[in-house]
């Protein structure tokens, strides 16, 4: 019953951690229902959403990856302190969580042109993201370091545990955030 | 011995790491346009059925996830020299029975979640709506997923290219489209 068993493996390994995005994904949702009626101030701003949540787990999910598998050849210690590569790896993940959340914000914009649809201007969506972006990266990968450190001195393997941090802490100060920079745009914009 | 050079970071580099990730990450978004299109052309109904709302991330983020876990097992047994993609194959077939099985357990706990939520709001619907919503879309994503995660890393293990730097971030993404617009369709579908 070779199927069976490894079926049942891979099931009992992956549902506690699906379980706990289902949460993070479900308090997510709850914001961005609250998020649908600021639509109107900015058309288009729906087309972000989905792209601002799929990048956190592109890069801090990169980031997490890397910081596993340095912990596990021993090239970096799991501990806060002024250690090169560490800190290469972090400014990396800004570069490219900051970078990634301009672009999206123009090419939503390019996107809403190309299809003739009501938008938002350029500046109000570079905006959005810009404060969004920049919230996330810091509260990302402060949470992702902490969480993962802690984990490898209790023993957990740091490989089970990047998924569904990054897909968890994404999804929550994700939308947190995104909700923030809209409402902070909407009072800076008039 | 070779003494430790401090200049010497290689991959470590933030701009060596800035450099091979920052392209990919600019065609994953354009990828991930269509889910966010897809999102903005519904957003009539959206608003009347708030609940929709609450279900995106999980819809969005979910297929992703299974097809992340179909791949990351995929590939993990190519570096080891013991994949096949034979369907008779066992160690194939149990991984696609506990995908189909997270999936059904996943989407079912996604409607019952939701309903809760939607109570408590105010913006529910019925109990049988959020189930028919949820397992069809939930069901026929994690197909996707498992089709796409067969698919790539096949291809990519014929075409010698190491699936975990490339494939499974693409795969991911690509998944993550097809969850929005079946749940965007499927929805659609079942309130009007």
């Amino acid at each position: 019953m070779v199927v069976r068993r490894e079926s049942w493996s891979i099931y009992r390994e992956a549902l506690p951690i699906l379980g706990i995005a289902l949460l993070g994904g479900l308090f997510a949702g709850v914001v961005l229902e609250g998020m649908v009626e600021q639509v109107r101030r900015f058309p288009g701003l729906l087309v972000m959403v989905p792209v601002f949540l799929a990048t956190r787990g592109n890069v801090y999910g990169a980031l997490g990856g890397r910081i596993a598998s340095g912990l596990h050849q021993g090239l970096i210690e799991p501990h806060f302190r002024w250690d090169e590569r560490l800190v290469n790896a972090v400014v990396a993940s800004f570069v490219n969580g900051i970078g990634i959340s301009i672009v999206i914000g123009v090419i939503t914009w390019l996107a809403l042109a190309i299809l003739g649809w009501d938008s938002a201007h350029l500046f109000e969506f570079v905006g959005i993201m810009l404060i969004a972006g920049t919230l996330t990266s810091v509260v990302l990968i402060l949470g992702l370091l902490s969480i993962i450190f802690a984990g490898y001195k209790l023993g957990y393997d740091p490989d089970n545990l990047v998924g569904p941090i990054v897909t968890t802490l994404g999804d929550i100060f994700g939308m947190v955030f995104l909700l923030f920079a809209v409402t902070v745009m909407g009072v800076l914009a008039g | 011995m070779i003494p430790a050079q401090t200049g010497d970071l290689g991959t470590w580099e933030a701009r060596s790491i800035v450099r091979t990730m920052f392209p990919l990450l600019v065609v994953l978004s354009i990828i991930v346009l269509a889910a966010g299109i897809t999102l903005e052309s519904a957003e009539a109904m959206i608003e009347q059925y708030g609940i929709l709302a609450v279900m995106v991330p999980t819809m969005v983020d979910m297929g992703g996830n299974l097809g992340a876990i179909m791949s990351s097992r995929l590939s993990s047994r190519l570096h080891l020299g013991t994949v096949s993609f034979d369907p008779r194959d066992p160690i194939l077939l149990g991984n696609i029975i506990a995908v189909l099985a997270l999936a059904a357990s996943v989407f079912t706990a996604l409607a019952f979640g939701a309903y809760a939520i939607g109570a408590v709001l105010g913006i529910g619907l019925a109990l049988s709506t959020l189930l028919v919503i949820s397992l069809v879309s939930g069901m026929s994503v994690a197909v996707v997923a498992i089709v796409c995660s067969i698919v790539t890393t096949y291809l990519s293990y014929r075409a010698g290219i190491d699936p975990d730097d490339t494939t499974i971030p693409i795969v991911t993404n690509v998944v993550d489209v097809f969850g929005m617009v079946i749940f965007i369709g499927v929805s659609w579908l079942v309130l009007f």
